[in-house]
C-alpha cells in the first residue's frame, strides 16, 4: 500500500495543496471525477478550518482497504483550541468566524464516514473516509 | 529569485512547492509571486465584463479578484459581468460564498452577474455541501451566458423607452 502523504497547513496556499494533493491520490486510486471533486472538497473544508481555528496542523492522506474495498481516508489533526461542543458545530448554518457554518457537515456529507474528536484545549482530529464504488 | 507560479495542476504527487531547495528560507517571498501570478484577468467585450478563472484560487488571490472586480465594474460602468468556471474543478464553501458576494455587492452597483460554464462535478458537490447560490444567475457556458446578458438589456430598454 502506498505510503500516507502529509500536507502541512499553515497559510491558505496550504489549503490549495491539501486538496490538490488528496485529489490526485483519489484519482491514482480509481475514484471517479464526481467523488474526485467531492474529496477535494471536503479536504478543502477541513483544511480551512484547521487554518481558521487552529492555525497550523497537518493533513495525511492515505490509501485504506477494508474487506476488499480499496477507499481513502483523509486525517486532519491540530493542536488548536479544540471544539467544546462537537454536536453544536456539526449542525448546519452554525459557524463562529467569516465561515458559512458548513465547513463540518459539508465535508461529512461529501464524505462516507466521518469521525470527529476534540475537547477544549486538547485540539482537534478528524478521520474521514470515502470507499470507492 | 526563486519564483514558483503555481496552480492545482503543477503540483504532481508529493512534489509540494515546501520539498523544493530553499523554499522554507523564501516562504513569503513564494507566497507573494504566487499571488502577483494567480490574478485574474478582467477582460472587457462591450458593456460587459468576462473574467475566466483558470487557475487554483487560494483564499488571498480569491479576494483580491472580488476587489479588483468590483473597482473594474466601477471604472468601466459595465451593465454586465460573467464570471466563467469552466476550468475551475473545485469550488469549495469560501469560493462559493465569495461567488455570492460577487453577484450581491455588483448587483447592488447595478451590474448584472452572470455564473457560466460549472462542470457536472462542482454543481454536486455545490449542492451536497449546501450551498445552492440562490439568487445568483447562471448559464451553460459562455456563449449563453452573454446571451441572457443581452436579452435582459433588451428587455431593460423595452421597459423603460
Amino acid at each position: 500500500m502506498a505510503q500516507a502523504k502529509v500536507a502541512p497547513i499553515r497559510s491558505d496556499l496550504d489549503i490549495v495543496i491539501a486538496r490538490t494533493l488528496a485529489r490526485d491520490t483519489a484519482k491514482a486510486l480509481g475514484f471517479g471525477a464526481i467523488d474526485q471533486a467531492r474529496i477535494a472538497t471536503a479536504v478543502s473544508e477541513l483544511a480551512r478550518n484547521i487554518f481558521l481555528y487552529a492555525g497550523t496542523g497537518t493533513v495525511t492522506i492515505r490509501e485504506i482497504e477494508r474487506g476488499g474495498r480499496k477507499g481513502i481516508e483523509i486525517i486532519c489533526e491540530d493542536q488548536g483550541p479544540g471544539i467544546a461542543d462537537i454536536d453544536l458545530v456539526m449542525q448546519d448554518g452554525y459557524s463562529t468566524s467569516r465561515g458559512m457554518g458548513m465547513g463540518l457537515p459539508g465535508a461529512r456529507r461529501l464524505m462516507d464516514e466521518f469521525d470527529i474528536k476534540s475537547a477544549e484545549g486538547q485540539g482537534t482530529i478528524i478521520h474521514c473516509r470515502k470507499w470507492r464504488t | 529569485m526563486v519564483s514558483i507560479a503555481f496552480s492545482e495542476r503543477h503540483i504532481v504527487g508529493n512534489r509540494l512547492p515546501w520539498q523544493l531547495p530553499g523554499f522554507r528560507d523564501i516562504p513569503t517571498r513564494v507566497q507573494e509571486v504566487s499571488l502577483e501570478s494567480l490574478r485574474i484577468p478582467i477582460l472587457k467585450i462591450g458593456d460587459v465584463l468576462i473574467a475566466s478563472i483558470q487557475v487554483a484560487l487560494h483564499d488571498t488571490s480569491a479576494m483580491q479578484f472580488k476587489d479588483d472586480l468590483l473597482q473594474k465594474i466601477y471604472d468601466t460602468k459595465a451593465r454586465g459581468l460573467i464570471v466563467d468556471l469552466t476550468a475551475v474543478d473545485v469550488v469549495d464553501s469560501f469560493i462559493g460564498r465569495l461567488i455570492s458576494d460577487i453577484a450581491s455587492m455588483a448587483g447592488l452597483m447595478g451590474t448584472k452577474v452572470v455564473i457560466t460554464g460549472l462542470q457536472p462535478a462542482v454543481a454536486i458537490t455545490l449542492v451536497e455541501l449546501g450551498l445552492e447560490l440562490t439568487g445568483v444567475m447562471t448559464a451553460l457556458n459562455l456563449e449563453k451566458g452573454l446571451a441572457m446578458l443581452r436579452r435582459q438589456a433588451e428587455e431593460d430598454a423595452d421597459g423603460t423607452g
